[in-house]
């Protein structure tokens, strides 16, 4: 199958390749945007780089220190919190939300009565402003909030506790409504793949006595590998990039104890005035975020061919 | 459709020119942030832009009208550009260093206007000064910067208190304390009525916590100590700086254990409810407060805990500070002498939630008792300091919310939390 299709494209690429002159509106069309892009994101970016080897207080001319502000990184035990906090996050609010979006999506994906409210609902905190979901669980978990009014009536009020106050639980408490929020937007992207399944290949599979686990197992799953790359570079960048709810709800605190590196890089750049300190963190968010994606695509060409 | 084209293309020819701007002026960010100073002057004789973070509806409301009779006196016209606090704050370097920027702030007097101050970024205000000769020293001083000319104009200060609703504290019959051992008798006394006694909110506010360390430090290391500390002068994890938490560790057991979880409002809403005895704070809180209560609230001053310590309160001063680039130099300093007189003062206090003193000697204040206490407290204090950050710089108050918070919650861990502070404050100095 690969290999027709790999042929027979190759053929009209060659002719036209040879065929066509470049017309100038889409020299003009790549040119243009590429320039805009490179004074908007490239620059910055590449600026972001030269900051980081400065120490720069945002007022005064940046001053250049070298490697200074990675050698500091490496020895400034915030930054490594922040750093094992990532993890955590990356680890809990990724896997949860791709193993709760796929778990709602095949619960909801059969055309049933009612399915499309059950949809609806679950997609709904997908449209919230992630500091309005911030403020609805700050309610949440306020101070004989709801949170502890439900502890309470289930006989559980030993358990209660600052939530969003208490380092042992502040970035636990704070994953939960990224959680909320990202199933959602999980699912939908999980209900796009499993409807675009050949209905056959499961007709196929259950006249060969395949059992539901069976062909979920082996039909559903792998023909979701294109959905999955989406999902996971979505869920990774989403990780790494999430900012706003953990900011919301508790600034990094108490003390940077549900710091993430994306909020320590904000405070150290915005309160301590610290530019090329967090310019360095910046720069670490980027490599991360590029080897853990670049790992991924790598894998998955080296799968395909 | 042949209309639209060359609109395009202009539109795209201008994304080219912000662009080589950008490119030229060697910073993409300087080029952000000028084009996102606001209204530009131009010339001299343009209106002057005030940049406020007076965001709250009165203060607003307050400041919208001064602006109003400012210019209907006709010495010049000004525009007033009310911005959240929060973005004002993060924002404010990038309005100095702007090559157009807003030509007068409203800000804090202190160590924040002397730094920039130091980096010739604020207006010379000596000729403003000339005309407020009847103004305190203290005020005077606070306004002045390293090199000895006035940069900072003094709008209003207000007092930290321990504040309290008389009529609570006459239903659980107790009385005002002087001295630290009395404060602890009185905590003692309301624990045992069922009531956490000292409400504190540093859910997300934890700089409300700093509040207590400024005190506890001018208290029993006296204010010059605590203004070289704050400058860096001298270290966090010095034996003096030890003996305020040791204090402080004293009163820890009566703090409300939820005060954690929420922020300073709350722990109003607190204080008002009942809910707890007494709340650190500064006359801000009133804002929030419902009128009905604001008549039922007392306060008494931070207790003494060695005698032979000079007397100091904190009295935050706020006030406006221009540009050293404004393109309307006379503008703005008539705008700042009439923000000074004694019309303007009162005006501000009138239509403000009212509970702060004019700067100016003659401008009365409102003659509630509250206000009358509150003065009283100030003048007779030998030292005034400003608050935390204030005395310090926005950079250092993070350093100070990990430790304090911390703290709170481990006081065992007491060594071990000052030696981070300081190192962390070290990084802040360094830069």
């Amino acid at each position: 199958m690969t290999a027709t299709i790999s042929t027979t494209s190759v053929t009209p690429t060659r002719r036209r390749r040879r065929s066509a002159r470049l017309s100038p509106l889409l020299v003009a069309f790549v040119l243009v945007p590429f320039l805009v892009e490179s004074i908007w994101v490239f620059w910055p970016a590449l600026q972001g780089f030269w900051f980081s080897l400065t120490r720069w207080d945002g007022m005064s001319p940046p001053a250049f220190v070298g490697a200074d502000n990675y050698v500091e990184l490496a020895g400034d035990a915030t930054f490594r919190g922040a750093l094992v906090n990532t993890v955590i996050w990356l680890v809990l609010f990724g896997g949860l939300s791709v193993l709760g979006g796929f778990g709602m999506a095949l619960v909801l994906q059969k055309e049933r009565r009612g399915v499309g409210f059950y949809r609806a609902a679950l997609f709904t905190p997908v449209v919230f402003s992630l500091v309005v979901t911030a403020l609805v669980w700050r309610v949440f978990y306020q101070p004989d909030g709801i949170a502890d009014t439900l502890l309470r009536a289930v006989g559980l009020e030993q358990l209660i506790r600052p939530w969003l106050a208490d380092p042992q639980t502040a970035l636990y408490a704070v994953i939960l409504p990224a959680l909320w929020r990202q199933i959602g937007y999980v699912m939908v992207l999980f209900l796009a793949g499993l409807k675009a399944i050949d209905p056959a290949l499961h007709e196929a599979a259950r006249m060969d006595g395949a059992n539901s686990w069976q062909r979920l197992r082996h039909v559903t799953i792998p023909q979701l590998k294109g959905v999955n790359a989406v999902v996971l570079s979505v869920i990774v960048i989403d990780s790494l990039r999430s900012f706003d709810i953990v900011w919301s709800l508790t600034k990094g605190g108490p003390y940077h104890s549900s710091e993430l590196l994306s909020t320590y890089m904000y405070s150290t750049a915005f309160q301590s005035l610290r530019l090329g300190y967090a310019s360095a963190i910046a720069v670490v968010i980027f490599v991360l975020a590029l080897a853990v994606i670049l790992g991924y695509l790598v894998r998955a060409f080296r799968e395909e061919a | 459709m042949s209309d639209f084209d060359p609109g395009r293309r202009r539109f795209l020819g201008h994304l080219g020119l912000a662009g080589l701007g950008a490119l030229g002026a060697g910073s993409l960010l300087s080029a952000c942030a000028s084009s996102a100073s606001g209204p530009t002057t131009g010339n001299g004789s343009g209106a002057v832009t005030i940049q406020s973070n007076l965001s709250s509806p009165q203060a607003k409301a307050a400041m919208e009208k001064l602006i109003e009779s400012f210019n209907a006196q006709g010495k010049g016209t000004a525009s007033l550009n009310t911005v959240a606090s929060e973005t004002f704050r993060t924002q404010l370097p990038t309005y100095l260093t702007s090559a157009n920027p807003p030509d007068l702030y409203t800000w804090y007097a202190g160590s924040v206007a002397n730094d920039y101050a130091s980096r010739n970024l604020l207006l010379d205000v000596s000729d403003v000064w000339k005309s407020l000769g009847d103004y305190p020293q203290s005020l005077w001083t606070l306004s002045t910067d390293g090199s000895g000319k006035q940069v900072f104009v003094p709008m209003n200060n207000y007092w930290w208190g321990f504040f309290y609703r008389k009529s609570n504290f006459a239903k659980w019959g107790v009385q005002e304390p002087k001295t630290w051992t009395d404060f602890l008798a009185l905590c003692e006394t309301l624990k045992s009525k069922g009531v956490p006694p000292i409400g504190i909110g540093l859910g997300d506010t934890p700089w409300v916590a700093s509040a207590w360390f400024d005190y506890l430090n001018i208290r029993i290391n006296g204010a010059p100590f605590h203004r070289e500390l704050l400058a860096g002068k001298q270290r966090f994890d010095d034996p003096r700086v030890k003996a305020v938490f040791t204090r402080w560790r004293e009163a820890l057991p009566y703090f409300d254990p939820k005060g954690k979880a929420y922020p300073f409002q709350e722990a109003t809403t607190a204080l008002l409810a009942g809910k707890t005895g007494m709340f650190l704070i500064g006359t801000f809180f009133a804002d929030a407060a419902p009128k009905d209560a604001l008549g039922d609230l007392d306060f008494f001053r931070f207790p003494i805990i060695d005698p032979a310590v000079p007397l100091a309160e904190e009295a935050p001063t706020d006030g406006f500070f221009a540009s050293a680039k404004t393109a309307n130099p006379t503008g703005t300093k008539a705008l700042l002498t009439y923000l000074s007189s004694v019309e303007a003062q009162e005006a501000y206090v009138k239509a403000s939630s009212g509970i702060v003193l004019p700067a100016n000697p003659k401008a009365r204040a409102s003659d509630s008792p509250l206000v009358v206490k509150g003065k009283a407290m100030l003048d007779e204090a030998k030292e005034l300091t400003q608050f935390f950050n204030r005395d310090s710089s926005d950079a250092l108050q993070p350093t100070a919310d990990t430790a304090l918070t911390k703290f709170i919650d481990k006081p065992d861990q007491i060594d071990a939390i000052l030696r981070e502070w300081q190192a962390a404050a070290e990084k802040v100095f360094k830069g």
